[in-house]
């Protein structure tokens, strides 16, 4: 455990590394000088939240998924850590085996720029192993993703030659565990982000003489989506503070996810005109979330994710204690 | 003792008791049960818990409690609702009432009226609602005029839950002029055979004849159960909202918790196979749930802290409503036909506890007044136009 203040500081000095940096990757390996690699070892959920939270709130595309599922994976953090993340709306590993290579089918962060080479997840005969292969030999395509700075896209390869095989300790279920705990920490910060430049924009619209903020139909708008943030955030806290059942997780990030396009759709709403244009920076963070939200299950899949978990124990768990 | 340890020792004692906890014995219980049954199964638990001393952790030792974190109550009220040993609205009625009277009654009122709540001898409502005045609590007119020794009081409440089972009443009547808004109200705690009082159930949507329309004709209360002082009423009512939305909340998720855990348990009993739109409703109404427990998790500590709960409660009382109602409407579809057809006691259980769900957006102050609370005070956003 690191202390509440210690933590606050250091996300506030990411977030000035973030803020100062010329490059997404400049940002990646500052993070690193900050300490990035040590809170991640020392306090990994812990940390891990703190820096999503910063992400969202930034904006910022860099890759620290790959560190949280490496280090999830019992391998190092680093900044040429490059794991191809699971196809959208989906928690299975992306890689499967085709004869001697392997089948990719799965999303990649920013990473991929720099990175020589990429980890597979690889599900076979019902163990995970991770193989490396080369960036190149995975087919990518950026230009027309829906996110201007494509923090992630999608990559795929019929059959990409196994160029290494690396040992891991951990399993598959806690890794997608920690990397939604993680995304839900995001999605959080994004949908807070958007919450205030809705709120700004309805305290400061006049219309009808009045500030559009004293409307009841604006405001109630806006309570939804704070409501739905702040509950997602206590069940994501949960997680961080000491419960690391995997199906916290998993309704951290259903939650989050669900949270999140109410906020889209709310505070596009209040922001009205403005918020439609590129000249307004909502449709950043909107669009971040929409691929966010795809990321180790959505808020669209995961419910029925978690129904049949609990049916298959015949249990509703109580998960956290007083 | 930490929470951990009292939880253990309790749920030991529970199971070693569960049999004589339930005054049916372990029958099934009716498809019609009356609030006598109720009350009586209600007391029954409350006294052997009091006797057992598990009633009374939490509780200050002039009210004869035991002392320690209120936490403990909520606990109690949780393993509780997880054995469906109590009817949770019964139940919730003493974590709000007696911290209020507690708070704002004198000593010796306090020490001779909270012991009989706590050992389940008796049972107390809350007269705040009326015709005119639901939301715009503010407004009420229920008089009470000063008189030799005491107040005489006329008017007429609404909404007052087990009216007709409770020995007493925490009423909020209007003693400063009319139109004097939040400051002319004062609070009595008044006797429920006073001569001059009567009431009428109101049968609900359910079919349980939970509420009360309750008159006051002239009724006379003595000075003694005046709570806190003329004037103060606004306060008395504002402060029972901490204590509504803590350890009374637990208590009400808890019982959330364990229909979810019931219905999940109904699912896969049928060959454990649930399509894809059961699985997926299932799923929504135990991230509802888990949404407020989280949250209700974090103010449990915040007021084991010391801390004053605030407008922020206002998204545990959302979310309440939220889990509570997202939870009912899975059961209609995870359980087909059940509430619609079902002839057993579970069936009429589940219809009756979903009708009452209808409700959790309104009671206690409704979602949109709960809105505006966190429009104002949690966002920022001015006043209202």
């Amino acid at each position: 455990m690191i202390e509440r203040d210690e933590l606050a500081l250091l996300a506030t000095s990411f977030a000035g590394a973030i803020a100062q940096a010329t490059s997404p990757q400049a940002a990646d390996a500052e993070l690193y000088e900050l300490g990035w690699a040590d809170l991640l070892g020392m306090a990994p959920r812990q940390g891990a939240g703190a820096a999503f939270a910063v992400l969202g709130t930034t904006g910022s595309p860099i890759g620290l998924l790959d560190d949280v599922v490496a280090h999830s994976l019992g391998l190092s953090a680093s900044p040429a850590m490059c794991v191809v993340m699971p196809q959208p709306n989906s928690t299975a590993p992306a890689g499967t085996m085709a004869g001697t290579g392997v089948a990719v089918d799965g999303l990649i962060s920013a990473r991929r720029s720099t990175a020589e080479l990429a980890l597979v997840p690889v599900l076979h005969n019902g163990t995970i192993s991770i193989v490396a292969v080369a960036m190149s030999s995975l087919e990518a395509n950026a230009h027309f993703a829906i996110d201007p700075s494509a923090p992630f896209v999608r990559v795929t390869a019929e059959s990409a030659a196994i160029v290494d095989r690396v040992e891991v300790t951990n399993d598959w279920p806690m890794v997608v565990a920690n990397a939604q705990a993680a995304l839900a920490h995001q999605l959080i910060a994004a949908s807070r982000e958007m919450l205030e430049m809705a709120r700004q924009h309805a305290v400061d619209r006049v219309q009808f003489g009045r500030a559009i903020a004293s409307f009841q139909a604006v405001r109630h708008k806006l309570a939804e989506v704070f409501v739905a943030t702040e509950g997602s955030a206590a069940v994501a806290n949960s997680y961080v503070d000491g419960e690391c059942d995997p199906m916290i997780a998993m309704l951290a990030k259903s939650l989050a996810g669900k949270a999140a396009r109410l906020a889209c759709a709310n505070c596009q709403q209040v922001l009205a005109g403005i918020g439609f244009t590129t000249d307004h920076a909502f449709h950043l963070t909107m669009k971040r979330t929409m691929v966010l939200d795809t990321i180790f299950g959505s808020s669209r899949t995961l419910p029925a994710d978690i129904g049949r978990a609990l049916v298959a124990t015949g249990h509703a768990p109580r998960l956290v204690e007083l | 003792m930490n929470s951990d340890e009292f939880r253990r020792s309790l749920v030991a004692w529970l199971d070693d008791n569960d049999a004589p906890l339930r005054l049916t014995g372990g029958q099934p219980p009716s498809v019609t049960p009356d609030l006598d049954d109720e009350l009586a199964q209600f007391r029954h638990v409350k006294q052997a818990l009091f006797d057992a001393g598990w009633g009374r952790y939490g509780w200050a030792p002039e009210v004869g409690g035991l002392g320690g974190s209120p936490m403990f109550r909520a606990i109690v009220g949780e393993e509780i609702a997880s054995r469906d040993l109590a009817e949770p609205g019964l139940w919730s009625m003493i974590e709000v009432l007696a911290p209020t009277v507690i708070a704002f009654g004198s000593p010796e009122l306090i020490a001779t009226m909270v012991p009989p709540l706590l050992r389940g001898d008796e049972t107390w409502c809350q007269g705040f609602s009326e015709p005119s005045t639901g939301s715009d609590l503010a407004s009420l007119t229920c008089k009470a005029t000063k008189v030799d020794g005491g107040f005489r009081v006329s008017g007429q409440k609404v909404w007052t839950s087990y009216a007709q089972v409770a020995q007493r009443c925490i009423l909020l009547t209007r003693t400063g002029e009319p139109g004097s808004a939040h400051r002319g109200i004062t609070a009595l705690f008044v006797d429920m055979d006073s001569p001059g009082l009567t009431f009428r159930p109101i049968e609900i949507q359910s079919g349980a004849l939970e509420f009360c329309e309750v008159f006051y004709d002239d009724v006379f209360v003595p000075e003694s159960r005046l709570l806190g002082s003329v004037g103060q009423g606004w306060q008395v009512a504002m402060d029972i909202l901490p204590y509504e939305r803590s350890t009374s909340f637990w208590h009400r998720g808890a019982f959330l918790h364990h229909r979810m855990d019931q219905m999940v348990a109904a699912a896969a009993a049928h060959d454990g196979q649930v399509n894809d739109h059961e699985a997926h409703v299932l799923g929504e109404a135990y991230q509802a749930v888990m949404a407020f427990r989280c949250r209700s998790l974090h103010t449990q500590h915040r007021v084991s802290d010391g801390e004053q709960l605030g407008a922020e409660t206002s998204v545990d009382k959302i979310l309440t409503a939220i889990a509570e109602q997202t939870l009912f409407d899975a059961a209609r579809d995870v359980l087909p036909g059940v509430l619609e057809f079902g002839t057993d006691a579970d069936a009429a259980r589940w219809r009756r506890e979903f009708m009452y769900s209808r409700a959790a957006t309104i009671y206690g102050g409704t979602s949109e007044i709960q809105r505006n609370i966190v429009a104002r005070r949690l966002l920022n956003m001015g006043v209202e136009a």
